[in-house]
């Protein structure tokens, strides 16, 4: 099941108070996508510097490449910063990538509708967009219970 | 949401053709003595691939997509034919769930 690795939805996270926030960062899956983000951003810096050697011996093609590579490996570093990011927001209960509650986000699924989509929805359902439909009306009635809760007190 | 996922799927045919192209038509012809076309549709793709890479992950954003589908969608950039199959995959399986769930339907799909 795709979407459940490592973004864990919201109601797996450890409530707050019984352990530190960061503790998921150590878990094997976690320490697994930091050793090949580690292997991969050095495996492109050295493609780069394999394309740079090329280039200043005479082949002019290498130069894109010599940049190209650089490129590729700063993206990786991006991309496993924004990965571990949006988990401590996962974690803090709040959409990944948005400030919490920011009415210019409106554009975007709240996390927990699709924390139930992905359990709800299996790929063979997406096959008929009308059953797709109305799971995801399901999952935003769900999860603006949930929130309604929320907001209250009742549930955190 | 509908504008990245459009900005998405130009990029993913754009690039697939491109890749293709590379592939069947440059590498032959490389093989064959003549390097020219694969030069210069080598530098084509990689930087339209850049450019699919920025595309294809601000939608996997848009879409909280979790870590394996993103890989698969960044990666299928390198890999000929695979634009085309993940972004059937991708539209099946993320697209049109988030799209369905923003548009708030009056009632039930079904009763």
């Amino acid at each position: 099941m795709e979407n459940a690795a490592p973004a864990t939805p919201a109601e797996d996270a450890t409530p707050a108070g019984t352990g530190p926030a960061w503790r998921f960062l150590i878990q094997p899956r976690w320490v697994g996508w930091h050793l090949l983000v580690v292997v991969s951003f050095w495996g492109m810096l050295w493609l780069g510097d394999w394309q740079f050697h090329r280039a200043i011996t005479g082949n002019g093609l290498s130069w894109a490449y010599t940049f190209e590579w650089p490129l590729f490996a700063g993206f990786a570093v991006v991309f496993w910063a924004k990965t571990i990011k949006d988990e401590f927001r996962i974690k803090r209960g709040l959409a990944p990538g948005s400030l919490a509650g920011s009415p210019a986000d409106l554009d975007d699924l709240p996390v927990r509708v699709r924390a139930v989509q992905a359990s709800t929805a299996s790929p063979e359902d997406d096959e008929d967009e009308e059953l797709s439909a109305y799971n995801a009306y399901l999952a935003r009635l769900n999860a603006e219970v949930k929130h309604h809760g929320r907001w209250h007190g009742w549930r955190n | 949401m509908k504008a990245a996922v459009l900005r998405y799927r130009v990029m993913a045919y754009v690039t697939g053709v491109v890749l293709i192209v590379l592939c069947f038509v440059g590498i032959p012809l490389q093989v064959a003595g003549y390097p020219a076309v694969a030069n210069d549709v080598g530098v084509l793709h990689g930087i339209l691939y850049i450019i699919y890479l920025v595309v294809a992950w601000v939608l996997a954003r848009k879409l909280r997509l979790a870590l394996k589908p993103t890989v698969i969608m960044l990666l299928a950039g390198t890999v000929p034919v695979m634009t085309f199959i993940v972004e059937r995959w991708v539209t099946r399986r993320f697209i049109n769930p988030a799209l369905a769930a923003q548009t708030q339907p009056a009632q039930p799909v079904r009763p």
